[in-house]
């Protein structure tokens, strides 16, 4: 039997080489038997003399199969190209996208699954006549399943038109997809050291970059081994990959830092010494992903969990959480003699908080799993929330001022007045919530872990935190000489009281600057107006109280109503991307968005102009900007000059800065050029000086005078 | 037959893995010794070579790289070469049962009659323990052991990693030009490439 299937098998591996040997002469005819099929696009049919044009190999795999990266991995062959182009046209290098990783019984292969296109620039000379220009090339490479093999050629040609530099160019806008698929220079060089079977690169990368599993594909064979795991750490503002070493016979190597589903980076490094540093993030590539079994996660929990714990004991102190907590410390104090009720308003208490603590996590993991960038406070990306809590914590101030008193029976927020557990519940949940704006910045690190550890583990660290700031009321719950130690309730208590409306007030304040940046000031204003109104609803029913009116009920209603009404004058997103543009242009040296069509605009209006394009990734372009673009110096001379500022913002892949950056040469960020009206644009250096730049506007002025 | 064969094959498995697998791959080190079924049902041990010089050669029938070298007759040439000068040659089948390219010993030995080729022997390491202690990713993956029992090559058969026959004629055969090295004397000049072709079917 066995005999059988395995004849079978064979004959099965024979007839499908045997398929793909003719297939050469048939798909020329437009067949498509291939298993990966190519297609020959042109970015536009036109081109000018002295121009490029882009080409794209369409490659569109059938399920199950999958074409190479070009360096293959272990096994599998690159892509070869055998141009045929008339004189004067040469193809530039072919450009892949970002790889995937396919393990197979310990082979390593860079792959790729779904559709992908390899783009190459032909360059066009000076002197090429106008007319037809037949392009053609002869392609290999090779297709595999999980099982099988076969390599497949074809024989790709187009036909395009060399026009006048007058005729207008149209352009595939499909091209867009393809380019931004493609990994993207760092502009920043790599360093890599290889010795004793140990393979480390240290990458420079700005740590405000989120990175997901990251992996990196090496161009040259015979470094590294591709099947074994790699490490990866980050440490400041470098990543550091470590992996097996097969040889170090290179001084230089090439690659890309892949950082997300089809997002990575080109680069290259010079050997050097690298060492392991920092703290590991996600485990590299598909597959190779330890779980929570790991001993090195369980240690890290542990030391995560710790952090939390200390993290939320410190939050006690925050100025949006301290009022809210002596108060409650001192009234379970006051309930002293009755040591079951202490503990149990404490138990509640913990409960509380710990379980709104676990909440946010859940919700913060639930929407990182669906793959939106958001961290601890993600909360307050969101300005509604913000109002909301603005609206809480202005009461609770004035509250605390002693505007209006609470009932002992209510809904909502005043449940954490509540006497009894239900009340000591309440205002822990309230304290976990009104906390989390001011997680301090170690808490980052632990709450970092929760990224890497399985979600069971993460939450944990969550509850951890919870526990951290409910850990000095359980203290005074069941250690009586601490709570004897308290000062017994009196007058003072009420002085103490006012005087814990400042903290919360400021807090208070500083919800407003942060929902302002989001919202402008316009919209603020509308903010505070619903604010005001909800203050004198609390005024008003304050003074009730005094006279023994009972307004408890149109309070509520129509402070509901501000809430609500607040939330609908919110702008919206596209008024807030508006804002947003506006912040920026509160920086030293103010911007413009880059177009093209704003550039024309300002070079037609004989304007001088500096041009940057930069991203939050590229550490060149922030130390750049950092020591000489956003400099006052800088600032004051282009407001002299009357340099209008133009930033192209590169951080997500933009066509239209793409071609910009490609039509100067330049695969990558950063790039500065200066525009003097009415000549060519200078490509500015990649390290950038104050001097540079205000020496634009002084040699701007020496022209001027020779003119 | 078959329980016969699984015999060997447990005491492979020991030997393979008494020592460290990343040892057993480099350049200039002892090669890792095994014991294998040959295509006929005869136990072969790499150690009761010693004193000739070896040629390995993971093989899969059903690869496309494979038979580049097969079909054209390269791979039969470079064994005849190797012969002449009193070389082992053995050519090692690691894919793994229902994966492609798993021979049983009868297929493979009329397999080696159509195709005219003539190794010293058909090895089968169906389990891939020898496969995988030797690092072996490809078909075709190529290693040469001294008289000396040194590992002194491994890598691709020649320096153009395609499947197209038309490239072998100006191709530099690696093996065939490290054995004219061996024999007369020199140190081998290139002693390690990157192996091309299909993978190894290993079981998972």
């Amino acid at each position: 039997m066995k005999f059988d299937s395995s004849i079978a098998n064979l004959l099965l591996a024979f007839l499908c080489f045997a398929l793909a040997q003719p297939a050469h002469a048939q798909n020329k005819l437009g067949a498509t038997e291939l298993n990966v099929p190519a297609r020959l696009v042109a970015e536009s049919q036109q081109v000018q003399a002295g121009q490029s044009v882009t080409l794209a190999f369409v490659m569109e795999p059938k399920p199950t199969w999958h074409g190479y990266w070009e360096n293959p991995g272990d096994a599998g062959i690159g892509m070869s190209f055998d141009w045929d182009l008339p004189a004067g046209v040469t193809a530039g290098k072919p450009q892949f996208p970002v790889p995937d990783t396919l393990l197979i019984s310990g082979i390593m292969n860079y792959i790729y699954k779904g559709d992908y296109a390899v783009l190459v620039n032909i360059v066009v000379s000076e002197n090429t006549p106008l007319g037809n220009l037949p392009i053609s090339v002869k392609s290999e490479w090779l297709a595999c399943t999980e099982e099988i093999c076969v390599p497949e050629q074809d024989e790709l040609s187009i036909t395009l038109q060399v026009v006048g530099q007058d005729a207008a160019v149209s352009l595939n806008n499909a091209f867009n997809e393809y380019r931004a698929a493609l990994p993207r220079p760092l502009g920043s060089q790599a360093t890599f050291s290889a010795s004793n079977d140990v393979f480390r690169l240290s990458i420079p990368l700005p740590a405000s970059v989120d990175v997901e599993s990251p992996y990196f594909y090496i161009k040259e064979d015979g470094i590294v081994d591709y099947a074994a795991e790699q490490k990866v750490n980050r440490d400041g503002d470098r990543l550091i990959i470590e992996t097996t070493a097969r040889g170090d016979s290179l001084e230089k190597i090439s690659g890309v830092l892949k950082i997300g589903h089809k997002s990575g980076f080109s680069l290259d490094a010079a050997k050097g010494d690298v060492v392991m540093a920092g703290t590991p993030v996600g485990g590299g590539g598909d597959g190779n992903f330890t779980g929570g079994d790991d001993p090195n996660n369980t240690s890290l929990l542990f030391l995560a969990l710790g952090g939390a714990i200390v993290g939320g004991l410190l939050l006690n102190l925050m100025p949006c959480v301290f009022p809210i907590l002596s108060l409650k410390a001192i009234s379970l104090a006051k309930a002293g003699g009755d040591e079951t009720v202490v503990r149990r308003d404490a138990l509640a208490y913990t409960a509380g908080v710990v379980i709104v603590a676990t909440a946010l996590g859940a919700i913060l993991l639930g929407l990182r799993a669906s793959g939106a960038a958001v961290g601890w406070a993600f909360q307050l990306q969101d300005p509604r929330i913000i109002f909301v809590l603005l609206a809480l914590v202005t009461a609770i101030a004035f509250n605390l001022a002693g505007m209006f008193e609470l009932p002992n029976i209510s809904m909502g927020s005043k449940l954490t007045e509540k006497e009894g557990p239900a009340g000591s519940f309440w205002t822990g949940a309230l304290a976990a919530f009104v906390a989390t704006p001011c997680t301090g910045p170690f808490m980052a690190a632990a709450l970092g872990a929760t990224i890497i550890l399985p979600p069971i583990a993460a939450l944990l660290i969550f509850a951890g935190l919870g526990i951290g700031l409910a850990l000095p009321f359980l203290l005074i719950a069941f250690v009586p000489a601490i709570r004897k130690r308290l000062p017994k309730p009196g007058a003072w208590l009420d002085s103490f009281r006012k005087i814990m409306a400042i903290p919360m007030f400021l807090t208070a304040i500083g919800l407003i600057w942060l929902l302002g940046r989001q919202i402008g000031t316009d919209a603020l204003s509308l903010t505070l107006m619903f604010m005001l109104g909800i203050a004198l609803l609390l005024w008003w029913y304050g003074a009730g109280q005094l006279k023994g009116a009972a307004r408890g009920l149109a309070t509520t209603g129509a402070i509901l109503i501000a809430i609500v009404g607040g939330i609908f004058a919110l702008p919206n997103d596209e008024q807030m991307t508006v804002q947003q543009q506006a912040v920026a242009a509160t920086e030293t040296l103010p911007s413009e968005p880059f177009s093209e069509t704003r550039l024309a605009e300002l070079r037609a209006a004989n304007q001088p102009v500096f041009a940057y394009f930069t991203a939050d990734w590229c550490i060149t372009c922030k130390a750049n900007e950092a020591a000489a673009v956003q400099r006052q110096e800088t600032a004051d001379a282009f407001e002299a000059g009357n340099i209008a500022v133009l930033m192209g913002d590169w951080t997500r892949p933009d066509p239209v800065i793409s071609k910009f950056l490609e039509k100067h040469g330049r695969a990558g960020v950063p790039l500065y050029l200066y525009y003097a009206p009415g000549q060519e644009p200078v490509i500015l250096p990649q390290i950038l000086t104050v001097g540079t730049l205000t020496d634009l506007v002084n040699s701007r002025a020496e022209t001027t005078d020779t003119l | 037959m078959r329980n016969l064969t699984l015999i060997p094959t447990l005491a492979v498995t020991a030997v393979a893995l008494a020592s460290p697998l990343a040892a057993a791959q480099k350049n200039g080190t002892i090669a890792q010794d095994f014991k294998l079924t040959d295509a006929t049902g005869k136990t072969v041990q790499l150690s009761k070579f010693r004193g000739k010089n070896i040629v390995l050669e993971w093989h899969n029938p059903g690869c496309p790289f494979v038979r580049k070298h097969y079909d054209s007759g390269n791979m039969q040439a470079t064994q005849a070469a190797a012969r002449k000068k009193g070389t082992i040659w053995l050519t090692i089948n690691s894919g793994a049962k229902g994966k492609q390219g798993h021979m049983t010993g009868p297929e493979a030995t009329a397999l080696l009659k159509e195709q005219s080729s003539k190794p010293t022997h058909y090895l089968l390491d169906m389990k891939g323990v020898v496969g995988k202690a030797y690092s072996a990713k490809t078909t075709p993956h190529m290693y040469i052991i001294n008289k000396s029992g040194k590992l002194v090559y491994q890598g691709g058969i020649d320096d153009k990693p395609t499947a197209n026959k038309a490239h072998i004629a100006g191709a530099r055969n690696h093996v065939i030009a490290a054995l004219n090295e061996l024999n007369s004397g020199k140190k081998v000049s290139v002693a390690s490439s990157r192996p091309y072709g299909c993978s190894v079917k290993y079981a998972r």
